[in-house]
């Protein structure tokens, strides 16, 4: 005979299993992150075969799903950023001089990767997600399984590759349009010279450092995260859509907190250096 | 003016991307009667009934319900033919958000000016007819397919429609469930006057339940009897369908 | 040839985003006529607006907590420099009460409530249940996308408001922690610069921002086509669309109301 669980029993019970959830779930992901660094030694390692054609593949779909995706919204983003930033450094300093230079150093070592991973992690991360969960609610990942293949490294190594470099490479050239955009801006709206405008003096060596970590990182986090979300797809079309979200959440989310991380990272080193 | 039936189809033609699948399909059905359309997958069954409520706009010919030509209604005009024509899908397609009785509670709500409660309480009424009271508060992903059903021919029955479009009901059930449903389709049709028009490829029920048949062959209505005649019926080709032979005079494409 | 390709590649692509606004203009003209006369379903409103209250709240607030603390931490090498801590909540108040709180609070809500929308209604789609209440003389405009729409539309407002506060808070923080900079220091700061002004601009967005989060997750869960996949392209597509209107239509508030 069993005697039915008394109330704190039932109480530590009913919050504990969030929290054993949420434990759960944080191992996975870090499993699938060792998972895909593993993957990589073996496929680039002794005897292993390099999936370079997977990879110029997933670049190619990265770059042809997200580049006029990246241009149009960094773009946008980059003049309303300098019409706000012009409109109070002209209310409060009356000087707009500066507003190319301080605007290049944030455009370089936050904005400009960050906001290009926020893109991508909608973009890429979803597509990651719906692929991956698709195929494991109609059970191709167990076919993959079958014939000998560990999905992880089929599909996911080329994707954490391909997204990593593809990153870095979007980043260049969104932080590029936002720069454009912002100084075409400052131009027309406010009359501030080209010429002041695009003066590179305060970019320093560590500036760009950071936002190329910041970039790779990114890169990084965001198939790993929404692969973690699609292999965790379960059922039919609504365990597919409920993965696709929680990726674009998942890895959203991650970009802001890595870039905190990042920036404040970065603040402790340098100080009022950066 | 000729007298028109009940419902009735004209000259219909329909064809997906090019290919027809109804070519002047003629079919007149009376009130209160209990029709079944059978033929081979693919010959418009199920796109006859869905042009009668409006789910498909119909290439060519006419079609009219209780003396009104429906063929030409836009979606807004289709709602007071569908308050009058029910129909229940293949797949049941229940609210899979809402337990059975919010399901079944929800046209009451809409369409009979019930309050939430009464509408509950009402719902709960229906599926005990159904011979769902125990289940009344399960989701249909709980559910088997039998009960998927039966709960909405509850649903559908809310509206007290005069004609109901049943698409493939027994299909996928076993066949204690098959004469299940079987059983309720006449006791509608006895009860309430009904007038039930089934898509189906069960014999048996086609057999025990209906009245008539129309046989679909080649985009047209090719036999139209009752049960006993059909299955007496010296036509070769209905002969093949009945007895269920791969082989004879059938031309189906893709074969 | 590769030109001829690119180019025929950019014409089709072309052609599908015209389809997609074409739909969704299409769509929001048809939420609109069913508004008049406004018979609403006040239950199924309710039922949406604690769904997605209660689903996206607590992301939305740890982003705008962040959001609040990276301004602060962009901003401080420059108020580092000057020694002027004063600016320090002017700098980080003003980027987020007018463009990064509504944004960043915009994208996770469309990646949270507006992915999840389209989810439902994709597989409503597929599985028919929405012609399910067609059959039943129930219009799915009037009774499932009108209740989503206005929902959608409350909440992120609400949303962006207690987001910025929350943001407002999470800079204090930060300030604290990274800069030594006292709460009532950041509060004045605030105050002192920040005017009713650049809370409502971020406001008005975000009523914006909400509406086409709305219609684009709407009209693409409404579209979907073949099954699970389809659900899952769907999704990518509605909030990449999503992601895509707010960026233009804060080009566009930003310019209007200047």
């Amino acid at each position: 005979m069993s005697a039915a669980p008394s109330l704190p029993v039932r109480a530590l019970a009913a919050l504990g299993r969030p929290v054993v959830a949420a434990a759960r779930a944080t191992l996975e992901l870090w499993g699938v992150l060792i998972g895909t660094l593993a993957g990589i030694i073996r496929s680039y390692g002794k005897g292993g075969r390099r999936p370079r054609g997977a990879v110029l593949a997933q670049m190619y779909a990265i770059g042809n799903r997200s580049l006029v995706f990246v241009a149009v919204t960094l773009g946008f983003i980059g003049m309303v950023m300098m019409y706000q930033a012009c409109l109070q450094f002209s209310r409060a300093i009356g000087d707009l001089s500066q507003v190319g230079l301080q605007f290049l150093r944030l455009v370089v070592s936050d904005f400009g990767p960050t906001l290009t991973a926020m893109m991508l992690a909608t973009r890429v991360g979803a597509g990651i997600a719906a692929e991956i969960g698709s195929m494991k609610v109609t059970e191709q990942l167990d076919a993959l399984r079958m014939s000998g293949v560990l999905p992880i490294d089929y599909l996911l190594v080329p994707r954490f590759l391909a997204s990593i470099v593809m990153t870095v490479a979007l980043t260049i050239l969104g932080a590029a349009i936002m720069y454009g955009a912002g100084g075409l801006t400052a131009w027309l709206s406010f009359g501030v010279n080209p010429r002041t405008f695009f003066d590179p003096a305060m970019v320093q060596p560590r500036h760009l450092a950071l936002g190329l970590i910041k970039a790779v990182t990114y890169g990084a986090a965001i198939p790993i995260v929404s692969g973690f979300c699609g292999l965790r797809a379960r059922g039919s079309s609504e365990g597919v859509g409920w993965a696709t979200t929680a990726a674009v959440v998942g890895s959203s989310f991650a970009v802001i907190a890595l870039d905190f991380a990042l920036s404040v990272g970065a603040l402790w080193l340098f100080g009022g250096d950066l | 003016m000729t007298a028109r039936a009940f419902v009735e189809f004209i000259g219909v033609e329909k064809a997906f991307a090019g290919k027809p699948v109804l070519r002047g399909m003629d079919l007149a059905i009376g009130k209160g009667e209990i029709l079944y359309i059978i033929g081979t997958s693919g010959v418009g069954k199920s796109v006859t009934i869905k042009h009668l409520v409006g789910f498909l706009p119909i290439d060519r010919g006419e079609i009219w319900f209780d003396g009104q030509r429906v063929d030409q209604l836009d979606e807004r005009g289709f709602y007071p033919v569908r308050r009058r024509v029910g129909m229940v899908f293949q797949n049941a397609t229940l609210f899979d958000a809402m337990t059975l009785t919010e399901n079944v509670a929800l046209p009451l709500r809409k369409h009979q000016g019930l309050g939430w409660k009464a509408a509950l309480a009402d719902a709960r009424r229906r599926l005990a007819q159904v011979y769902l009271a125990d289940f009344a508060d399960r989701y249909p992903a709980e559910l088997s397919d039998g009960m998927r059903k039966r709960a909405a021919i509850a649903r559908t029955l809310t509206l007290a429609p005069e004609v109901v479009l049943f698409d493939e009901p027994t299909t996928g059930l076993d066949p204690v469930n098959a004469r299940r449903i079987d059983r309720l389709i006449r006791e509608l049709s006895r009860t309430l006057g009904v007038t039930a028009v089934v898509v189906s490829h069960d014999l048996p029920s086609i057999m025990s339940v209906a009245d008539r048949v129309a046989f679909l062959y080649q985009g047209r209505v090719h036999a139209l009897a009752t049960p006993a005649a059909l299955a007496a019926s010296a036509d070769p080709i209905v002969q093949q369908f009945i007895a269920g032979r791969s082989s004879g005079p059938m031309e189906t494409p893709g074969f | 040839m590769i030109g001829e390709r690119t180019l025929t590649l950019l014409g089709a692509r072309a052609i599908a985003v015209t389809r997609e606004v074409g739909g969704i203009a299409l769509m929001t003209g048809q939420v609109l006529r069913a508004l008049l006369p406004p018979r609403l379903d006040g239950r199924e409103l309710v039922r949406n607006l604690h769904r997605m209250g209660n689903r996206s709240l607590p992301i939305v607030a740890l982003t705008a907590f962040f959001a609040g603390g990276l301004m602060v931490v962009q901003s401080a090498p420059f108020v580092k420099r000057l020694g002027a801590t004063s600016l320090a909540g002017w700098a980080a108040g003003y980027a987020v009460l007018r463009e990064i709180g509504p944004i960043l609070i915009g994208l996770m809500f469309s990646g949270r409530v507006g992915a999840n929308n389209t989810a439902e209604l994709g597989t409503m789609t597929v599985t028919e249940q929405l012609d399910g209440l067609r059959a039943l003389a129930i219009d799915p405009i009037r009774y499932l996308i009108v209740p989503r729409v206005l929902a959608m539309l409350i909440m992120l407002t609400a949303l962006t408001i207690i987001g910025d506060l929350v943001a407002l808070v999470g800079a204090a923080v930060v300030a604290y922690l990274v800069l030594d900079i006292d709460w009532r220091t950041m509060y004045f700061s605030f105050a002192d610069n920040l005017t009713p002004h650049d809370f409502f601009h971020g406001v008005y967005k975000s009523v914006a921002f909400g509406a086409a989060i709305a219609l684009t997750s709407c009209y693409f869960g409404v579209t979907v086509k073949g099954g699970a996949v389809g659900v899952g392209r769907a999704v990518n597509a509605a909030v990449v669309a999503a992601a895509v209107s707010i960026m233009l239509l804060d080009f566009f508030i930003t310019y209007a109301t200047a």
